[in-house]
């Protein structure tokens, strides 16, 4: 018989019935906590207004492109949106809301009671949260508002040399600059975090071959951080000083390179891509086997290959310059680079298809969206595949079907999983479950107007419709396409303004979660919900991949199968 | 607040909450911003990041400030919440056992090496014979790389050259490999008629895509292979690679072609006997009856 | 925190986990690594490209002494880390001292090598790609050096007045890491723009 692991037993059950506090005393409490999990949150609920800001710059944009000939913004206010819209998905929603939740659950789901550096947490928090204001400010600033001046208008790539002191005259490219800066010093600080608090503050027992996939592949996103984000800041200093000290790093007049801006900012374009995807990866692989009743396949594989993905995305960056005329060599080989990410990455497809297989799933709300991602994101993978090769990327890139390429991968497959880890978590975070009933509306909602606009996306890209142009002639024959497209996107809006009443509401009126609601198995449902300030009364000790299944079945743990030999103890203590 | 019905009475320390790392984010965000609006603002900034770093510094040493956390806890058992499903007895197989081997990639690998060597020959015979020398289907393959070359004369590919040699060593050799890794994996999950899918059904599969595919990519290319000769030389491939795995896996026993697919597949171990009648008694909706 | 929990199925195993500050600080030197790398690359990607003005051939000496100041300041941090880690407190205080110093040295000399080529070679940042890629590369790692002699003075500063025990002498390991970082750094710069370049 197995014998029984001890600790994770004790609840927290200090009374909640705290005296009302005045609103000044709850802001102080927010904005000096060093708590991990308030500001986890603090992320969350930034990203998710930025979600809702760039998300009103796409409809907007969609609105100037549904029919042809349109005025309903102006060519330098379209160029604006889609420049702000980029920027703000990708370093204001994308990041933050990844790196809040893992936020709040590394620490839970390894058993510590705070990060390595709660005060470098705080820090990197608020450091992100003004460079999102300094970008937003650039509305106001300057020529801003009715003059619809400075914001950033040269893309959220800023090609070179276009952002030069003689082509972008005034602030909005500094902006940019200034604003990214910021958020990339929070970026490596809570990088750095994560890395520190993974390697140093596990509970006991919890060795590396442990350690829930979610904090694996949080692992290798902030070591992926580490080398991607400094590339971008390299870029950018150099580009302050083209700018105001009269250097020439991407002046051509003086024999610069304006394809070198191309480089390193690609180098730090394509990583910052999976830095955004991996953690989906990480819900992923919490929420599937959860959900199929079954633990997750192949689990040494999967730390394998999001190891290997991590490492192959650092030499795919050019397969974003195919058009700049770098030489065949050039091309072939990051053609080849970028088709042989697709194999650790189709190791883990099929490892979640193998998790499906043969379990009992359970179609909650979370499940759903998680299936969603599994398909949309194979999808997006194979439209990848197709642009990596040069000659296809010659005549498609720069059009809609690199837009729908992108938009697959970052709303269907990066999107979907955070809205699943939303449905999933959030009995955890508040104590409440969400309403499935209304989980279900915002899906199939969501997904039909995802697949109205990004399936049919492809079709202006196909058809030469290019990218950031404002408008577009009548007998081109993209209108129709257009106008389904921005349909979609109507409907995507209506989605998401129900999930966020359901978020809502179910703060309020929503069914008592306590403490273990989907029955799982890492730590994080081992304490109350939602958890008290120090996480875990006493420090569990774990034994296994699934500590609470083993606490749960004390008569047929996983510690008794985990290979500590090459032969699980059980059957070598049957043969003796 | 404080609950008197616990049991134990604890406290914990927790770092203290302090405004010094916003008040530094707010300084060093102040100074950048004061680079495209007013530069007072950059001063007002730097003043702002100096009194948060000295607060931070004081936070943290010369000892790290923390605060007291009341703890009180109770000892409670953690349970599925599933009580209704029916579980099965525990006994020595009742878990799936993921194989800890399957079948070895060496055997791929000799096999894609055995029948690389196994196919140079028929593409060097179709060389003499047609061409009168023993470099020209080794060029001809050259040419997959090296572009141009696809439209030389017969005279420039019966000859020599060293980056042909190295060119083709370098596909032949890779590709050889990835089809014999294939070769590994594959005929264990198709044992039946061995000869007959290895040998030839494969080959010939493999020889209409490149055909097709070639076609589109290098029209020019797809006229000067013979294909016939090609055919053949696949065959040989597929023949010796299918044997040299062959006499590793062994699946042309009864015994082997008795396993189930997934067990052949590698997904999972021979060494699960639960049989699969006894799965569907189990409802795990945990749904009252 | 418990320190009575026991690993299950291992119960005489000890639980030791490497250092925070050695694993944070390992992460930040490999986040500015990159950071180096891009300005390197740059460096090395417009050499011998500029389209006029002084050349490094013309203007660049090996800066030897400074260079042999910042490499000793390595010894010497080190020497101050296993000093405090014996509980010699005014040793570590002289060997920081030393330090600081060290380092003061290389900043001045590049402080002056930096006056000459401006005021006597005429080369500037805007002058021409060399210069570009030059100011902005040593500058980056002058930099360094500056925030790193910033926080070697405090902790001289905490030392001579007694208040850096043994018990701060991770902390003290920490920064010291960063010192060797930066030095690393340098033999690299001076590799690709002194010996390299030229």
């Amino acid at each position: 018989m197995a014998t029984q692991t001890p600790a994770t037993e004790v609840l927290d059950l200090t009374v909640r019935k705290a005296p009302r506090r005045h609103w000044l005393e709850v802001l102080h409490d927010w904005v000096t906590t060093v708590d991990h999990k308030k500001i986890g949150l603090m992320y969350i609920g930034y990203s998710l207004i930025f979600l809702v800001v760039a998300g009103v710059e796409a409809l907007l944009m969609r609105i100037q492109l549904a029919v042809p000939n349109n005025h309903f913004v102006s060519p330098q206010v379209f160029n604006g949106l889609f420049t702000m819209h980029g920027t703000t998905m990708v370093f204001f929603v994308g990041m933050p809301i990844l790196f809040g939740f893992g936020n709040y659950l590394i620490p839970l789901m390894i058993g510590a009671r705070d990060m390595a550096f709660p005060r470098l947490n705080a820090f990197s928090f608020w450091i992100s949260a003004f460079g999102g204001l300094l970008l937003y400010f650039s509305y106001l600033g300057g020529s801003g508002l009715y003059g619809a001046g400075s914001a950033p208008d040269v893309g959220w790539f800023a090609y070179a040399p276009l952002t030069a002191r003689v082509f972008s005259p005034g602030h909005s490219t500094d902006y940019w600059t200034l604003a990214l800066l910021l958020s990339g010093i929070g970026t490596i600080g809570t990088a750095l975090n994560i890395v520190a608090t993974t390697i140093c503050m596990r509970c006991p027992g919890m060795k590396m071959s442990r350690l829930p996939l979610l904090v694996w592949l949080y692992l290798v996103t902030s070591g992926l951080t580490f080398v991607a984000v400094g590339p971008l800041t390299a870029a950018q200093i150099m580009l302050m000083l083209d700018r105001y000290v009269g250097s020439h790093f991407f002046d051509t007049q003086a024999g610069g390179s304006a394809v070198l801006w191309m480089h390193f900012f690609w180098i730090f374009g394509h990583p910052e891509v999976y830095i955004l995807v991996l953690p989906a990866f990480a819900f992923a692989n919490e929420i599937i086997p959860v959900f199929s009743r079954k633990a997750i396949f192949g689990y040494p594989a999967m730390v394998a290959a999001s190891v290997g993905i991590g490492f192959i995305s650092l030499s795919v960056w050019a397969h974003h310059m195919f058009t700049v005329g770098l030489g065949p060599g050039a091309n072939t080989f990051f053609t080849l680079a970028t088709m042989i990410i697709s194999v650790p990455t189709g190791i883990k497809i099929f490892n979640w298809l193998a998790t499906l297989w043969g379990g009992k799933i359970h179609f909650t709300a979370a499940m759903m969206f998680a299936i969603g991602f599994l398909f949309q994101f194979l999808i997006a993978g194979l439209t990848g595949i197709m642009l990596s090769v040069a000659p296809f990327d010659w005549q498609l890139g720069n059009s809609y079907f690199v837009v729908a390429h992108f938009h697959y991968v970052l709303v269907g497959a990066i999107l979907f999983m955070i809205f699943s880890a939303f449905y999933y978590w959030y009995p955890k975070i508040t104590g409440r479950m969400l309403s499935e009933r209304l989980g279900k509306w915002h899906f199939w909602l969501f997904l039909i107007g995802f697949h109205l606009t990004f399936d049919l996306m492809h079709v202006p890209g196909l058809l030469g419709m290019p990218r950031r142009i404002y408008t577009y002639e009548a007998d081109r024959g993209w209108m129709i396409w257009n106008m389904l497209v921005s349909s979609g996107a109507a409907i995507q809006a209506v989605a998401t303004l129900l999930f966020v009443f359901n978020m809502v509401w179910s703060y309020f009126k929503g069914a008592v979660a306590g403490a273990d609601p989907w029955d799982a198995w890492t730590l994080e449902w081992s304490t109350t919900s939602p958890p008290p300030s120090y996480n875990f009364a006493k420090i569990p000790s774990v034994g296994s991949r699934r500590p609470l299944w083993d606490l749960k079945h004390p008569e047929d743990p996983d510690s008794d199968y985990e290979m500590e030999q090459s032969v699980p103890r059980k059957r070598s203590e049957e043969s003796k | 607040m404080h609950g008197d019905h616990s049991q134990q009475k604890n406290e914990l320390q927790l770092p203290s909450p302090t405004a010094w790392p916003m008040v530094l984010a707010l300084g060093i965000a102040l100074v950048l911003t004061g680079m495209v609006t007013d530069g007072i603002v950059s001063i007002l900034g730097g003043i702002l990041a100096v009194a948060g770093m000295v607060g931070w510094f004081w936070q943290v040493l010369p000892h790290e400030a923390h605060e007291a956390v009341e703890v009180s806890t109770e000892e409670v058992r953690i349970v599925s919440s599933r009580t209704l499903a029916a579980r099965l007895p525990i006994g020595p197989m009742h878990r799936k056992i993921i194989p800890v081997e399957t079948f070895r990639i060496v055997t791929g690998i000799k096999g894609g090496i055995a029948g690389g060597i196994a196919m140079a020959v028929p593409a060097v015979i179709f060389s003499v014979l047609k061409y009168h020398s023993i470099w020209y289907a080794m060029n001809l393959l050259a040419a997959g790389g090296f572009i141009s070359w696809a439209g030389a004369s017969n005279a420039f590919l019966s000859e020599f050259h060293l980056r042909g040699l190295l060119a083709a060593l370098v596909i032949h050799g890779l590709t050889s490999l990835l089809v014999g890794l294939l070769y590994g994996a594959m005929l264990p999950m198709f044992p039946k008629y061995p000869i007959l899918t290895a040998g030839f059904m494969v080959p010939l599969l493999f020889t209409g895509i490149l055909r097709s595919a070639l076609g589109i990519v290098s029209p020019i290319l797809n006229q000067r292979i013979d294909w016939f000769w090609f055919v053949i030389s696949q065959i040989a491939f597929g023949l010796v690679c299918g044997f040299v795995v062959n006499l590793q896996a062994k699946v042309r026993t009864p015994q082997f072609q008795a396993l189930p697919f997934s067990v052949r597949a590698g997904l999972h171990s021979d060494l699960d006997e639960r049989k699969h009648g006894e799965l569907t008694d189990s409802d795990d909706k945990d749904t009252p009856r | 925190m418990s320190t009575t929990a026991v690993i299950p199925n291992s119960p005489n195993e000890r639980w030791e986990l490497p250092s925070r500050g050695v694993v944070g600080m390992a992460c930040l030197i490999v986040a500015e690594a990159a950071i180096f790398v891009i300005f390197v690359v740059a460096y090395v990607f417009y050499i011998g490209k500029s389209l006029n003005g002084p050349t490094p051939k013309d203007v660049l000496t090996l800066p030897i002494f400074t260079t042999i100041c910042l490499l000793s300041s390595s010894l010497t941090v080190h020497a101050a880390v296993s000093a405090l880690r014996q509980g010699k407190r005014n040793l570590c205080s002289l060997w920081l001292a030393a330090t600081v110093l060290l380092g003061g040295i290389f900043l001045a000399g590049t402080a002056h090598e930096w006056y000459d080529l401006i005021y006597h070679d005429g080369l500037t940042i805007k002058t021409n790609l060399f210069g570009t890629t030059f100011y902005s590369l040593v500058g980056l790692h002058a930099s360094h050096v500056l925030v790193g002699l910033i926080m070697l003075a405090l902790a001289l500063w905490f030392s001579l007045r007694g208040e850096m025990g043994r018990e701060h002498s991770e902390k003290l390991e920490v920064l010291s890491l960063y010192w060797h970082f930066v030095d690393a750094v340098w033999v690299i710069v001076f590799t690709v723009v002194y010996v390299l370049g030229r």
